[in-house]
């Protein structure tokens, strides 16, 4: 069951990377697109010093997860290290 | 300000470090060690991606269009999150294809074509001309506002001792041009890979971090108050420029994000340089996890502080933009940091030195593979050794790419911000996207598609691109821009077909993906891929499924030799990695005794050498290099008439291979008699595929020749029923011989004229040969010979053939352990009756004698010997001994001892001469002994004690020692006699000899003095004879006793090869 409930989180990937580009580009960075000042800072510039590091936590976990499944690499995809492999 | 001996000499140190670790890296490597084995070095060696336009060109973009800049970094960002599966895939397919740079990788996704490398070459080189470019720039006014912050444009320095005068750009170019040759040509490395230059990018990467976030840090709480006190500030003098804190404002439109979001996202996948150091220098692909997050939080970090430092530079510098480029510089000198101007000098120096030495090393290698190495094998192919003539080209082509970058600086670069000459190289390798990434996920995708798509992109981009930079610099006039091209207002370069109300950079991304992408979809849809396109699209799609095996349904006709194929190695890429090549790829594979592969194989080594030559030439050209050779020498590939279909043995073997593997298994574990199983598998074989004539043939070990065991199918009595004898001029004596298998796939290229001679009045058309060994050892041949068909020993079949070989040998070797189990038990039990009948031959006790003294022994050696000896006592006092040696270990020979046994005891009596004795014994023994085919040596000695006189003889066995006491002298008792067995009529020389007093004989068996020690050296006599000298004063048994130990002692063994016996007597 593991394998199972390992698979959809294996293609989250693309959710993110959407989500990501969806909440950089308009119409979702219009909502912070305002003359507004956050602790002294403006929104927009808050919005991506805030919101820039977060994406990179998530690619963070997500490594550190890819990192556990690569322990047992699938049959299909091993982990060998390439640099060894000889030309056949 | 800083004075130029200052600057020159920090610089000239900054550059001994950088070339000390990349050196040092190198060394590392030829150790085995690998310095940039690690995420960490991988990750800060992406950062490559952050070049000075990073470093100055975002603080510029900051203060004049605003935040836009950021879409550079997050587009990676974003990208990053596709890496695992993406990046890792195309690191993994350039590993297996030893593919040298992206132009190798798109040519040889696309069935290795030399067109589609030369078209990407051709653009790469013209998209990054202007990021070289670029870089130059930065160098050289980031020096010239070092030494003098008050220039405002390039400045020609002056040597002032030479009065020469010197441009700073064409310094750094020269500088930088010196480095690429340095670490990145110092030899033309077959696996593509330079750890020296990787090691230098990623501690220019720390550099650069460290100089910038210092500078930002000076700047944001040296000169302010923190990020807030800049923010307020800004706010409050320039409330007008607020729009460089928005988007959605004229100058940084949302659809212009959007563009810059995707054209930073393909520029840090495909520009050649990040292409060469994320795929071709990657090391392992479990790297990528990591540099996954690694490499966007250093673009974070990075970024931190440019909006304050463009902030801080437009309120200390009253809004003035001239020079916003280069803030991060100008503040710290202006503020009374020049050491801090300094490092930023060095900051910014290595991020443009990290770009120009990656860049050109790619793109040269790039220039030599596709474009060069093309027109030398057209013209200089006859050459012996290319391979230094390719690295000074390589060389060469550093020097080129620069000095171009520095051409497109003098004549255009002045005019345009840096982050302006940047974008225009973004938008050139994003060109390359549809390609690529097609080329990874699409099956359909083929090369015309690719070609036309990459050629219509690269036309529109340098039509709108490149010719508004042209105008813009003054270099053409701007009618082009103003009216269009021809006057057609609707060929406007920036509002191409009346697509107005965007940005440049968004018009030109719009306009060349959509004639590159589309004519991409649209003709590889109505194309169809060609057949060596079809081969590339599996290992570039399918790159993670498992490899099949290889199904070899072509071979080549009058193919080279091994050593032709390394000589055609060394050539490109020198000896010594051709002939270490070759050794990795030869390690576990058969080689014939001529040193040549078998035929199967050498399609397999035609590969390896394409794929080997493409480590250093790129694909395309490699496999140029080989087709043209092998066609020079008449050689081609031809189609294999497959008898089987795609079948192959180890993962999809056909239902027919494994029925046939699995009977002959079931028939080797029946049990039932050698000959059955043996009929049985040939049977099955021959039935199953149709052959004419299978024949098994097995060694006939005392006539040497392979006689046949089993046939199945035509019955020829000149053929399958001959033997063979065992010689290299027949290939099933060649195959026996060689314990290798033979194929001849056609017969009418048969190197053996005494094979072809019968192989054509058979009319057989293709026969293999397969060893049958058992452990090794061959011991016959098995053969399968076809008259309807040439060319149906496939790779696949010859391993079918050759595992039914080796149940051939199972069956034998079974066969053979049966039979050994059965005569061991039988050798075992006669071993017992014979030991136990030697043992009850010999003397039970010693005879009491007057006037001497009696020893005796007798060791039986491990397995059973043959040795005797008796003392006799006759009525009239005489005292006879016997010591004699049986030839054989057996039954027989005991019995024929025991034989003798009772003869002498019967008759000894009777004969009162001791040669008399040997001649009847002799006699009596003569047919038992030849028909036994054993022979008995003796020693007879009679003693009288009246007269102390012994008489004695012998029948051919070793002499006996005697000890004078008188004389002190040792003597050999050998009178002449002949073995017993070997003549039967014939007469013994008997000799005697008055005893004395304290004299010593000594009888003994062969086994004693033939006791041998490790080095082979025998006991010997001469031992014996000193041993009986020095030890004659002792009784007999502790006599014997003490030379059994000696003899032990120096052959360092318990145990004796054979029997050891002795009779001493000592006279008293």
């Amino acid at each position: 069951m593991r394998r199972a409930r390992k698979l959809p989180l294996k293609d989250a990937w693309a959710i993110w990377f959407l989500l990501g580009v969806v909440m950089l580009n308009y119409p979702f960075m219009d909502i912070f697109n305002k003359s507004i000042l956050i602790l002294g800072i403006p929104l927009p510039i808050l919005y991506f010093f805030i919101g820039w590091p977060i994406s990179i936590f998530v690619v963070y976990l997500f490594s550190i997860y890819l990192g556990r499944d690569s322990d047992q690499p699938p049959p299909e995809q091993d982990q060998q290290t390439i640099s060894q492999r000889k030309p056949e | 300000m800083i004075s130029l001996k200052i600057v020159a000499l920090v610089s000239l140190f900054y550059f001994g470090i950088l070339f000390g670790v990349a050196y040092y890296a190198d060394r590392q490597r030829k150790r085995g060690r690998s310095m940039i084995d690690n995420p960490s070095v991988y990750s800060l060696s992406l950062a490559v991606y952050c070049t000075s336009w990073t470093f100055y060109g975002s603080v510029g973009r900051a203060a004049t269009t605003g935040i836009d800049f950021l879409t550079i970094y997050l587009g990676p960002t974003l990208i990053a999150f596709t890496w695992w599966f993406l990046l890792r895939k195309m690191v993994r397919i350039s590993k297996e294809q030893n593919v040298t740079s992206i132009a190798d990788f798109i040519s040889s996704r696309y069935g290795k074509s030399p067109m589609l490398g030369a078209i990407v070459t051709v653009f790469a080189v013209l998209g990054i001309m202007p990021y070289i470019a670029l870089q130059l720039k930065a160098v050289a006014r980031s020096f010239d506002l070092l030494v003098n912050p008050l220039s405002t444009s390039n400045t020609l320095h002056v040597l002032p001792k030479f009065d020469l005068y010197f441009d700073s750009a064409l310094v750094a170019a020269l500088i930088l041009g010196l480095f690429g040759v340095l670490f990145g040509a110092r030899h033309l490395d077959t696996s593509g890979r330079h750890e020296g230059l990787v090691a230098a990018i990623a501690l220019e990467s720390v550099v650069k971090i460290v100089a910038f976030v210092a500078a930002g840090i000076f700047v944001t709480y040296g000169l302010f108050d923190g990020f807030t006190d800049i923010f307020h500030d800004f706010l409050v003098r320039f409330p007008e420029r607020e729009h460089l804190l928005r988007l959605g404002t004229e100058k940084n439109s949302y659809a212009h994000w959007l563009a810059m979001t995707v054209i930073s996202m393909m520029a840090v996948m495909f520009l050649p340089r990040q292409f060469h150091i994320m795929v071709i220098e990657n090391c392992r692909e479990e790297h990528i996890r990591k540099a996954m997050w690694r490499f966007p939080a250093y673009m974070f970090v990075i970024n931190l502080f440019v909006i304050p430092i463009a902030l801080a530079g437009l309120l200390l510098g009253n809004g003035d933009t001239h020079n916003a480029d280069f803030f991060v510089l100008t503040l710290p000198l202006q503020y009374g940091q020049p050491w801090l101007a300094m490092l930023v000098f060095i900051g910014g120096f290595s991020a443009s030195a990290g770009m120009v030495m990656v860049s050109s090393v790619a793109l040269s290698t790039m220039i030599l593979n596709h474009l060069v190495i093309p027109v030398i094998l057209r013209f200089q192919s006859k050459a012996q050794n290319l391979s230094i003539l390719l690295t000074n080209l390589k060389r060469a082509g550093i020097i080129v790419v620069i000095l171009l970058g520095y051409i497109y600086y003098r004549f255009l670069g002045e005019s345009a911000a840096l982050v302006n000459i940047g974008l225009i190289s973004f938008v050139a390798a994003t060109q390359f996207a549809p390609a690529v990434i097609g080329g990874l996920y699409w099956r359909q995708a083929t090369q015309r598609g690719a070609t036309i798509g990459l050629v219509l992109g690269f036309i529109v981009w340098f039509y709108t691109l490149l010719i508004p930079s042209f105008v813009q610099s003054g270099w053409i006039g701007p009618e082009i821009v103003n009216q269009g091209l021809f006057g057609l207002a609707i060929l406007r370069p920036t509002e191409l077909f009346g697509l107005s109300g965007f940005d440049i950079w968004t018009h030109a991304l719009f306009w060349t993906i959509f004639f590159n992408l589309g004519s991409y979809l649209a003709i590889s849809l109505l194309t169809s891929p060609q057949e060596a396109e079809q081969e590339q699209v599996r290992k570039f799609v399918d790159v993670y499924s498992p490899i099949p095996v290889i199904t070899e349904k072509t071979r080549i006709t009058r193919a080279p030799s091994v050593i032709e194929f390394v000589d055609l190695m060394a050539k490109f890429i020198g000896e010594k990695p051709a002939h270490s090549a070759i050794s990795d790829y030869l390690g576990d594979r058969d080689i014939d005794e001529k040193g040549s592969l078998s035929e199967n194989e050498l399609p397999k080594l035609k590969r390896f050498t394409e794929l080997t030559l493409a480590g250093s030439v790129g694909a395309a050209p490699a496999r140029i290099i080989v087709d043209n050779y092998l066609s020079a020498r008449g050689s081609h590939m031809e189609d294999v008439f497959d008898l089987f279909g795609s079948i192959n043995i180890s993962r999809t073997a056909s239902r027919e291979q494994l029925s046939v593997l699995y009977d002959a298994a079931r028939f080797v574990a029946s049990g039932n008699d050698l000959q059955s199983i043996l009929d049985d598998i040939l049977k099955i074989f021959t039935e199953q595929f149709k052959f004419d004539l299978c024949v098994i043939r097995i060694l006939d070990q005392d006539r040497q020749t392979l006689t046949v065991r089993s046939q199945s199918g035509m019955t020829s009595e000149h053929f399958g029923e001959s033997e063979r004898d065992l010689t290299l001029d027949t290939f099933i004596g060649e195959t026996f011989l060689t314990n290798t298998m033979s194929v001849v796939n056609d017969s009418d290229f048969i190197s053996k004229p005494q094979t072809a001679e019968i192989i054509r009045r058979e009319k057989i058309l293709s026969f293999a040969h397969a060893p049958i060994d058992v452990e090794g050892q061959p011991i016959g041949v098995i053969s399968a010979f076809s008259r309807t068909a040439k060319g149906i020993f496939t790779a696949e079949f010859l391993e079918l053939f050759s595992s039914l070989a080796g149940q051939v040998g199972v069956a034998f070797r079974n066969a053979e352990q049966t039979a050994d189990l059965i005569a061991a038990k039988e050798q075992q039990r006669e071993l017992e009756i014979a030991k136990n009948i030697q043992l009850s031959l010999l003397p039970t006790k010693i005879p009491e004698v007057a006037g001497i003294r009696l020893g005796g022994i007798c060791i039986p050696a491990k397995e059973v010997g043959g040795d005797y000896y008796d003392y006799l006592c006759h009525d009239n006092g005489r005292l006879d001994l016997v010591i004699a040696d049986v030839s054989g270990h057996n039954v027989g020979a005991a019995l024929i001892m025991s034989e003798a046994r009772t003869m002498i005891r019967s008759r000894s009596g009777k004969f009162s001469k001791p040669d008399e004795l040997l001649r009847e014994l002799n006699q009596f023994l003569y047919e038992d002994l030849t028909k036994a085919e054993l022979f008995i040596t003796l020693f007879y000695l009679q003693y009288q004690p009246d007269t102390r006189v012994v008489e004695y003889a012998s029948a051919g066995h070793s002499p006996t020692l005697l000890w004078q006491a008188a004389q002190s002298q040792c003597l050999r008792l050998d009178p002449e006699g002949l073995i017993v067995g070997v003549k039967k009529d014939f007469f013994y020389e008997k000799d005697s000899y008055r005893l004395a007093s304290g004299d010593v004989l000594l009888l003994y068996t062969d086994g004693l003095i033939e006791a041998e020690n490790d080095h082979n050296e025998f006991f010997g006599e001469e031992r014996l004879a000193e041993l009986l000298r020095e030890n004659h004063h002792l009784q007999p048994q502790e006599l014997i006793n003490y030379i059994v130990d000696q003899v032990r002692l120096f052959t360092g063994h318990q145990n004796f090869k054979d029997d050891v016996s002795m009779i001493v007597l000592l006279a008293e």
